[in-house]
């Protein structure tokens, strides 16, 4: 036996994972405990932070909601799968799929005969009253003939040993991408503990889900979409991951639109159809119109979209009444009624309060009860607020409760207070039991309910229960199932079918490709910014004083645009910086985790220097440092971005914004009250030092900098190489050029390359270069009214 | 009574909108007892991209407007000819309020019309402490769920002052309760938010109202008005009965229905979303004229 699992006690009298009751040990854990054994503490710590470093790498994150305003927490890894034999899993896997047959029979009938509620199956108030029932999709058969496609339940093992049902999750379950994730860190860290045990691997399930929702669209050329509430929603980076992994498109309301009762996706080629929409957002937040009417983050028209049977959703609007606590307290009836036998899984014991029989017996048994709304949509354990532990009440309190009760009965319901198998996590060198539930996926495919071969488990912080919540400090760990026999290997990439199926290029949403613009030109004016203060701080650093006229004129430029020179890391830095990230964060699912990561750290850094560094030469050095992590970030984008329309967009970003920073600038040159050393600065600035030297020598200062900076199409700093290079990029948009037409921003590029083209330096005019940054920025406006 | 009924919508915007999306319920509808509609027209101006209709799950009839171009304006002129043949049951057939919640225990209806629809909480109308006991004042003189409704409907008549100035289109329901003042719309959702405390169930009828003007006087065109009252649950045996509280009667010969919802946000005449930086100027005009 490993000393690990000698050293661990579980908690006497209640279930763990990992120690069956007898004492014996559960298939896997040996193997898995004796190889965390041998590799002593210190490798098992360095393990763990490999895996953390996965995940911090990966950006993988979840949003905080709760006390004073919001934040984002690194994704709280239990470094320790959960294993699961395959034969328990086998009978998840039966339950999981019966359960998920009666729920859509269930759903089917609250939207259409209601044949449940007429038979005194299921109380009308809990459907009538439920603000989750969306009375304009009654009598709307869903497009596919389904209403679920993608279902999560939460699982927990009771005293009895026995998995019970916690809760269905129909609305718009969120996790799976998190599964994922844990299952790529987790396996990063063992990996040889991975391949020497036999894990069933999750690939297969996301395939075949993928395929079964194109096949869901039809042969109509319908997309399929992911619909997300936006970056500020608690698991936007799962929405974002899936999008990625499975090759899906992204939108978001504003993204979407109705014509002719069919969806459409705003794109930089115009409108394109969309037929299936896997939302991640409440359904009666998709239609301002029909539904919630105060949502900003639907789409008018969805719900005639839906009625005419033109898009699926999944799961279709309204099915989130299934997530009703209450509920549960009818599921055993409706099956014996409809199935002829009790749930192979059952939801936790639950009584609707309303009915009389089900109130004297909570009544009865109140300190072994959880009350709650019996609307809520909550797992009792995630809902600290609205759900009292009435064993834990005061006398008084407990009281209150009773009578409240009695005043409105039909508003309560109450689940039998179980206390949670535990599982082990790793603190302190050693192994505690932690109380732990489990969340499991059903995918509908054509051939029936698939379940994920895994999930992930929520692990509480403490023994206490109601710690489990990741919003309040418990964690997350991967689930493996294990077999005594070698498991098939699968990869999200197929490699039977003979000819190569392409997703069309060009569906860059419109929304995306104006956020890529702006990461684009941020990026460059964070660079333009950072330069300026270098230039200015070495100055001030040799000099020792600001008095200068030069550093006076630096001043007066930089200071409107919120960047006070005064400090070394200006707030007007750390803005424009943060408006990168805000930008890159609306596209995440177009951009490598390399790319995010070199931004957000872009950010940290930035961020630290504000603190520790001082005017002079520290903030010298200290935008150098920034400037090299600038180039890390466009180096990884122009290495490794593909060129669709997205990083066409990026680059004309940088490109508008490169030039008008340039000619802006530069407007020095041609003014002959500039101060003293302006050319040299101006040159640095430029990056165009070492090159002026070379073709200039020390002649032709003025002119030759005119000339290196505006005119010169081989400086890759010039204006006039921006506006090259903004012209071929234009044209190689959708519609940018086209049976020998071109686009009007390509027009208006091609006008400004035309005049600064047959202009010689000596020529070159203050107001010329005005009118270049006021051209460049009226191509932006160009490039909004024709894409998007 | 015969009635033809010219509705005129008119919204300006202060900026051209570049777009629109409307859903519009103005069309009386047919409903067997109360009222026939003979025949209904609506002009639109500007035209829309698109033009559907539907019927919404409580049977109003919706139309649904989508607009593509810039439109600085938007008309919507519905004219329709209505008989109305709603008589008043003079026998009270209702149960006290014990009855009442008996009888809803044991209905397991769930079509538009079920009780069930109109008990809860709805997107405008929180069932509200305050107003809950004022409510409940009008259970102590009388002995039926139809006289207390009754008794509810002239009260809110006698404490509450008619003010077109004191509230706007989405003031909460407690607000206008404590102010005393309102609408027609308020005093349909005190009045439902009222019931629905008590356990009764109330929902809201959106219509219009034929005026006759006083005695000499005559009547002055486009004076009649939309209009708001309250249907209220009186058990299996009486029904639905409407109460107009704004008037101090039940709904009769001059009332003419919309549609039903459980407040104001099902039936609105307009609901829009639209693509606009500015805000905009309504009006509206209504007549109501028999036909004789």
């Amino acid at each position: 036996m490993p000393d690990l699992i000698g050293a661990y006690r579980p908690i006497s009298g209640i279930p763990d994972e990992m120690v069956a009751p007898d004492g014996s040990v559960r298939p896997g854990w040996i193997a898995l405990m004796s190889a965390l054994d041998a590799m002593g503490a210190e490798e098992r710590i360095s393990r763990f932070q490999h895996a953390d470093q996965y995940l911090l790498d990966a950006g993988v994150f979840y949003r905080m909601y709760e006390g004073n305003g919001q934040g984002e927490r690194d994704w709280p890894l239990a470094h320790i799968p959960l294993l699961i034999s395959d034969t328990e899993w086998q009978h998840i896997e039966t339950g999981l799929t019966q359960r998920a047959d009666l729920l859509e029979q269930v759903i089917a009938d609250i939207y259409s005969d209601n044949t449940f509620i007429r038979e005194g199956l299921l109380p009308p108030e809990l459907v009538a009253e439920n603000p989750a029932f969306l009375r304009p999709l009654a009598g709307v058969r869903p497009m596919s003939g389904y209403h679920l496609h993608f279902c999560a339940f939460e699982l927990g093992r009771g005293p009895d040993g026995r998995w019970w049902v916690l809760g269905d999750r129909t609305q718009a379950p969120s996790g799976a991408g998190f599964a994922l994730e844990n299952r790529v860190a987790t396996t990063r860290a063992f990996s040889d503990i991975y391949s020497s045990l036999h894990v069933h691997r999750l690939a297969s399930f996301f395939r075949d889900f993928r395929d079964s929702l194109t096949e869901m669209g039809g042969s109509g050329g319908g997309r399929v979409a992911i619909l997300t509430p936006g970056p500020l929603n608690e698991t936007y980076f799962e929405h974002a991951y899936i999008a990625r992994y499975l090759g899906f498109l992204l939108v978001q309301g504003e993204d979407l639109v109705v014509v002719n009762g069919e969806v459409m996706v705003r794109t930089v080629s115009g409108l394109k159809p969309i037929s299936v929409l896997w939302r991640r957002l409440d359904g009666d937040f998709t239609d301002p119109l029909e539904l919630r009417q105060e949502s900003h983050i639907g789409t008018p028209g969805l719900v005639e979209a839906v009625r005419r049977g033109t898009v699926g959703f999944v799961n279709s609007l309204g099915a989130g009444i299934l997530e009703t606590r209450a509920l549960g307290a009818f599921l055993p009836a409706i099956a014996q009624a409809r199935l002829g036998t009790d749930l192979l899984l059952p939801n936790i014991a639950t009584w609707w309060c309303g009915s009389q029989q089900a109130r004297d017996y909570v009544f009865q048994n109140i300190d072994t009860m959880l009350v709650g709304s019996a609307l809520s949509n909550l797992l009792a354990i995630d809902d600290s607020q609205g759900t009292l532990d009435a064993g834990r009440l005061s006398e008084a309190d407990r009281e209150d409760l009773l009578a409240r009760i009695e005043a409105n009965p039909g508003a309560y319901v109450a689940q039998e207070a179980v206390s949670l198998s535990t599982a082990p996590v790793h603190m302190d060198g050693a192994l505690e039991p932690r109380p732990v539930t489990l969340r499991v996926y059903a995918a509908r495919t054509p051939q029936g309910w698939s379940i994920m071969p895994g999930g992930f488990a929520r692990i509480g912080h403490s023994l206490d229960t109601s710690a489990i919540a990741m919003q309040r400090g418990g964690y997350a760990a991967d689930v493996w199932v294990v077999s005594d026999k070698p498991v098939e290997q699968v990869s999200l990439l197929s490699t039977g079918k003979k000819t190569i199926e392409r997703n069309p290029s060009g569906n860059l949403p419109s929304r995306a490709g104006d956020n890529l613009i702006w990461l684009g030109r941020y990026a460059e004016r964070c660079e333009a910014t950072v330069r300026i203060l270098r230039a200015y701080h070495l100055r001030l650093a040799e000099l020792g004083h600001s008095d200068t006229p030069l550093l006076e004129a630096t001043r007066k430029y930089i200071e409107p645009a919120g960047v006070d020179t005064s400090e070394a890391v200006p707030d007007g830095l750390l803005a424009i910086i943060d408006g990168a990230v805000r930008s890159a964060s609306e596209i995440r699912d177009r951009f490598s985790p390399d790319g995010w990561l070199a931004l957000t750290d872009l950010q940290k850094t930035a961020r630290r220097f504000k603190r520790t560094i001082k005017p002079g030469d520290d903030a010298t050095r200290a935008m150098t440092v920034l400037l090299r992590k600038l180039a890390g970030f466009s180096g990884l984008v122009h290495e490794n971005m593909y060129r669709f329309a997205g990083w066409r967009f990026l680059e004309i970003g940088r490109r508008l914004e490169r030039g008008i920073q340039i000619a802006e600038i530069a407007t020095w040159l041609c003014d002959p009250a500039a101060p003293d050393g302006a050319v040299e600065m101006l040159l640095e600035i430029g990056d165009s030092v070492m090159t002026h030297r070379r073709r200039y020598g020390y002649g032709h200062g003025k002119f030759g900098a005119i000339e290196l900076l505006i005119t010169d199409p081989l400086n890759p700093r010039s204006v006039m190489f921006q506006l090259t290079e903004l012209l071929e990029q234009l044209k190689q948009l959708p519609r940018g050029y086209t049976d020998g037409q071109l686009s009007s921003p390509a027009k208006a590029a091609l006008r400004l390359q035309t005049e600064l083209a047959v202009i010689e330096a000596e020529s070159v005019t203050m107001s010329m270069l005005v009118n270049a940054a006021s051209g460049l920025a009226g191509i932006s406006d160009l490039i909004a009214e024709t894409y998007f | 009574m015969r009635y033809d009924i010219r509705l005129k919508l008119e919204y300006a915007y202060d900026a051209p909108v570049s777009g629109g999306r409307h859903l519009v319920r103005v069309f009386p509808i047919t409903l067997p007892g109360i009222q026939r509609v003979i025949a209904s027209s609506l002009d639109l101006a500007p035209q829309p991209t698109e033009h559907s209709e539907f019927a919404d799950f409580f049977g109003s009839r919706v139309v649904s407007l989508t607009y593509r171009q810039p439109h600085d304006k938007l008309e919507i002129a519905m004219a329709a000819r209505v008989e109305v043949t709603r008589r008043d049951a003079t026998i009270d057939f209702s149960p006290d309020l014990a009855g009442l919640s008996a009888q809803l225990a044991a209905n397991w209806d769930m079509s538009a019309t079920a009780p069930h629809h109109y008990t809860g909480p709805s997107p405008r109308i929180s069932i509200d402490p305050a107003i809950t006991e004022y409510a409940r004042q009008s259970l102590s003189n009388t002995r039926t769920v139809k006289e207390a409704a009754n008794d509810l409907c002239l009260r809110i008549h006698e404490d509450f002052a008619y003010d077109g100035d004191a509230t706007l289109v989405d003031t909460p329901v407690a607000e206008a309760f404590s102010l005393r003042r309102g609408v027609c719309q308020d005093f349909a959702h005190i009045m439902i938010a009222g019931l629905r405390g008590l356990g009764i169930p109330a929902g809201y009828v959106s219509g219009f109202l034929r005026t006759i003007p006083p005695e000499g006087k005559p009547r002055l065109e486009g004076a009649d008005a939309m209009h708001a009252w309250v249907k209220v649950w009186c058990g299996e045996e009486a029904g639905w009965i409407e109460f107009d509280p704004t008037n101090a009667i039940r709904a009769g010969q001059d009332h003419i229905v919309i549609g039903y919802g459980r407040d104001y946000s099902d039936v609105a005449p307009i609901v829009g979303v639209l693509r606009s930086a500015g805000g905009h100027e309504a009006s509206q005009a209504v007549d109501v004229l028999e036909v004789a």
